[in-house]
C-alpha cells in the first residue's frame, strides 16, 4: 500500500500529554489489552447471570484477534469491555495504559474517542450525512480545525479506496462500500486499537473478502490491534489469533 | 461540517412528520393569537380610553335614567369644559345589513366630547339645526350605501317604528379605538317624539371633559356630591372605568378564553414531545453509535432539544405568518368592519405575536426534556442492541 505522509501520521501517533492520565506505565506490564481475573454478570430481574468468569487475557500491540464461539459465550461482552464500553463486575481491564475499571463514564468516552475505532456489523453510518461527513463525525470531538479535518477524512477514504466516494449518502453505496467508509471513519481518529463485532455478517462473500483484506492491511501496515467478533471462519482465518469463547470462558 | 449540521439533517429525516408538527405547532401558535387578540383588543377601548373623560350615570345602574337637568348642573361646575347628554336608542337596522350597531340620542355637544370623532365643521353646524339629522361612523355609512343628503330609515328595539333621518354628515376616527360603525341623532328630536314618553326629559348619562390641572378622581367626586341628596344619586368615573364596566360580564369569558389558549399551547407541546419521542425511539441505535465513539450525554442532549426547540421556533415563525397574514391582514379589517361597535380595532399586536412565539420555544425545549434525557441515560451497549 502506499503510504503517504498523512497516512504515516496515522501510524506514528505520538504520545499526547492530555492522555497522560490514562497511561499509568507502571501497571502495564506486557500487552496493549490485559484483562485479570475479570468476571462479567448480568441481571434477568434478580436472578445472575455470568457471562464472562475469571477471564484472564494478555494481547500484545499490532496482533489481530479472533473471537469466536457460540451465541452467548460472551464475545461481544468482551468485546465491549475491551473498548471501554462496559465495565467488568469484578476484576481489571487494562487497555492501552489505561485501567478502565477506574475511569468515569466521561473519561470513558474520551478514551475511546481516543484509543478505540469501532466496526459494526449492520454498518452504523448516520443515514442523513455523506460518507465524507460520516467519517469525520469522531473528529468533531477533537481540536482539530476544519482544513485538517478534511484532510484525516480524506486519507481514511482513500485508504479504503473511497476517495471518489466522499460526497456519496449511504444510501448510493453498497453494503461493502458502506462497511469500507466505517471502517475509514474507526480509523480516522488514529486509533491504537480496532475492535469490530461481526463486520462481515451482513455483507455477500466478496464484499467481506475485502473488507477482511482490508482489516489485514490495517494490522499489518498501520499496525493497527484489532480484536474481531466473528462466526465466520473464512474471516477467522485472517487473523494471526483466533480464540474461542465458550461459557464465559477461554478455550 | 460541525454538530448544527447533523441536528439540523435530523429534521429532515421524515420531512412528513417534521412538516405536520410544524404546521401543528404553527396552528396552535394561530389560534393563541386569535383568542389573545380578542381579549387584548375587547380590553383596548377601555385600556385607550382619554384620561380627561368622565363618565355620569345613575348610582344604582347605567339602565336607570337621570333627570335632564343634571346636565345643566354638570355643565355649571368649574373645571368641566364641556359635557353632554345622551340616550341610549337601541337602532337596529331593519334591512339587517350590520348586526348591531351603537345609536346615540345626544345634545349638540357631542362632538365637543368626543373630538377624536372628526366631522366637518360645516356638517356639523347643518347637523345642530336640523331637528332629524345625523351624523354616522364612515364604516357604517358605507354599510348602508348613504352620503350626507340622503334619508335613512332605522329602527330602535327601544322606541317602535320606523324612524325616518337625514343624514347630515360622517365622521372618520381620530384614534383607532374610535367605532366607527355607530350612528348620533339629537336627543330633542328623541325627547319630542310620543313613542320616547316613558323617558320624556330623562338622559341616560353624561360624559363630560375637564380641563387641564384637574384631577379626575376630584371632579368625580364633585360631581357626585351635588346629586348627593337628590333622589336620583350618580357616580362618576373615568372613561376607562365606564367602558370596562361594560364588559366586566365579559371579563369572566375572557379569562376562560386565556385559559383555552394555554390549553391549546400544551397540546401543542404534547404532539411535539411525543414527534421527539419517536425520533429518539427510532435513533437510539445511532445515539449508541455516537456514544461508543465518544460523544457525551450532554452532546445527545443538545441533539435532542435542539431539534425538538428548532422544529417549536420554525412552527412559531410559520404561526406567526399565519398571524399575520390571516389576522392582521384578513378578519382584522372583516371584524373592524362588521363587529366595530365590539371590536373598532382587532389586530393582532406584536407583543402577542412575541409572547406565542416564545411561549412555543418554552415549551419547545420542555417537550425536549424528557426524551432528551431519556436518550443521554441509556447504557451504550443497550443502545447499541436496539434495532427498532
Amino acid at each position: 500500500m502506499a503510504t503517504d505522509p498523512t497516512t504515516e501520521s496515522m501510524t506514528d501517533r505520538k504520545p499526547d500529554t492530555k492522555d497522560a492520565p490514562y497511561r499509568k506505565p507502571g501497571e502495564v506490564a506486557g500487552g496493549i489489552v490485559t484483562l485479570k481475573n475479570v468476571t462479567k454478570t448480568f441481571f434477568r430481574g434478580k436472578e445472575p447471570i455470568k457471562v464472562l468468569e475469571g477471564l484472564d487475557l494478555d494481547v500484545p500491540a499490532g496482533s489481530f484477534e479472533a473471537l469466536m464461539g457460540p451465541s452467548g459465550s460472551g464475545k461481544s461482552t468482551l468485546l465491549n469491555l475491551i473498548a471501554g464500553l462496559d465495565r467488568p463486575t469484578s476484576g481489571e481491564v487494562m487497555v492501552a495504559g489505561a485501567n478502565l475499571s477506574r475511569m468515569s463514564d466521561g473519561e470513558l468516552a474520551k478514551w475511546r474517542s481516543q484509543t478505540i475505532g469501532f466496526v459494526f456489523q449492520s454498518f452504523n453510518l448516520i443515514p442523513v450525512l455523506t460518507a465524507a461527513q460520516n467519517v469525520e463525525l469522531p473528529l468533531l470531538l477533537t481540536s482539530l480545525g476544519g482544513a485538517d479535518r478534511k484532510k484525516r477524512v480524506a486519507t481514511a477514504l482513500r485508504v479504503v479506496g473511497l476517495e471518489d466516494r466522499m460526497d456519496h449518502y449511504p444510501r448510493q453505496l453498497s453494503g461493502g462500500q458502506e462497511q469500507r467508509v466505517a471502517i475509514a471513519r474507526a480509523i480516522v481518529n488514529d486509533p491504537k486499537i480496532i475492535v469490530a463485532d461481526e463486520p462481515t455478517g451482513d455483507l455477500d462473500r466478496k464484499s467481506a473478502d475485502d473488507v477482511l483484506t482490508l482489516m489485514d492491511k490495517l494490522n499489518k501496515e498501520l499496525g493497527k490491534t484489532i480484536f474481531m467478533v466473528t462466526h465466520d471462519p473464512a474471516a477467522a482465518e485472517k487473523a494471526s489469533v483466533q480464540r474461542k469463547l465458550d461459557k464465559g470462558a477461554l478455550q | 461540517m460541525n454538530l448544527a449540521t447533523y441536528a439540523r439533517r435530523n429534521l429532515f429525516r421524515r420531512k412528513g412528520r417534521t412538516i405536520l408538527t410544524v404546521l401543528a405547532v404553527a396552528v396552535a401558535v394561530l389560534i393563541f393569537s386569535a383568542i389573545r387578540t380578542v381579549g387584548v383588543t375587547f380590553n383596548a377601548a377601555a385600556d385607550d380610553a382619554l384620561s380627561d373623560r368622565l363618565a355620569t350615570r345613575h348610582k344604582v345602574s347605567i339602565t336607570m335614567q337621570l333627570p335632564r337637568r343634571y346636565i345643566d348642573d354638570i355643565r355649571a361646575v368649574p373645571g368641566i369644559t364641556s359635557a353632554t347628554a345622551s340616550n341610549w336608542f337601541g337602532a337596529k337596522d331593519p334591512k339587517e345589513r350590520v348586526p348591531f350597531f351603537a345609536g346615540f340620542a345626544a345634545d349638540d355637544k357631542w362632538f365637543e366630547v368626543f373630538d377624536d370623532m372628526k366631522v366637518d365643521p360645516a356638517q356639523l353646524a347643518e347637523w345642530k339645526t336640523t331637528p332629524n339629522g345625523v351624523i354616522l361612523g364612515d364604516i357604517l355609512a358605507k354599510t348602508f350605501e348613504v352620503k350626507p343628503g340622503d334619508r335613512l330609515t332605522i329602527t330602535s328595539d327601544i322606541y317602535p317604528g320606523d324612524w325616518e333621518f337625514k343624514v347630515i354628515g360622517i365622521y372618520t376616527p381620530l384614534r383607532r379605538t374610535v367605532d366607527r360603525n355607530s350612528l348620533v341623532l339629537h336627543w330633542e328630536y328623541l325627547n319630542n317624539d310620543p313613542r320616547a314618553a316613558l323617558t320624556k326629559d330623562q338622559i341616560g348619562w353624561v360624559m363630560t371633559r375637564i380641563g387641564g390641572g384637574v384631577k379626575s378622581a376630584d371632579m368625580s367626586r364633585t360631581i357626585d356630591k351635588i346629586f348627593d341628596e337628590r333622589d336620583d344619586q350618580t357616580v362618576t368615573m373615568s372613561e376607562r372605568a365606564f367602558n370596562l364596566s361594560f364588559i366586566g360580564a365579559f371579563g369572566a369569558v375572557l379569562t376562560a378564553f386565556d385559559l383555552v389558549s394555554i390549553v391549546i399551547l400544551l397540546i401543542m407541546m404534547l404532539i411535539l414531545a411525543n414527534t421527539i419521542a419517536m425520533s429518539v425511539r427510532e435513533r437510539t441505535n445511532e445515539y449508541g453509535v455516537l456514544r461508543a465513539i465518544g460523544f457525551a450525554p450532554r452532546h445527545i442532549v443538545a441533539f435532542v432539544l435542539g431539534e425538538s426547540v428548532l422544529i417549536a421556533f420554525v412552527g412559531g415563525l410559520v404561526g406567526v405568518l399565519l398571524v399575520q397574514v390571516l389576522i392582521n391582514l384578513g378578519i382584522g379589517p372583516f371584524i373592524e368592519t362588521n363587529m366595530a361597535s365590539m371590536f373598532p380595532y382587532f389586530r393582532t399586536p406584536p407583543s402577542v405575536m412575541l409572547t406565542a412565539l416564545g411561549l412555543a420555544l418554552g415549551l419547545g425545549l420542555l417537550a425536549g426534556v424528557i426524551p432528551a434525557r431519556g436518550a443521554s441515560r441509556l447504557k451504550v451497549t443497550d443502545a447499541l442492541r436496539r434495532t427498532d
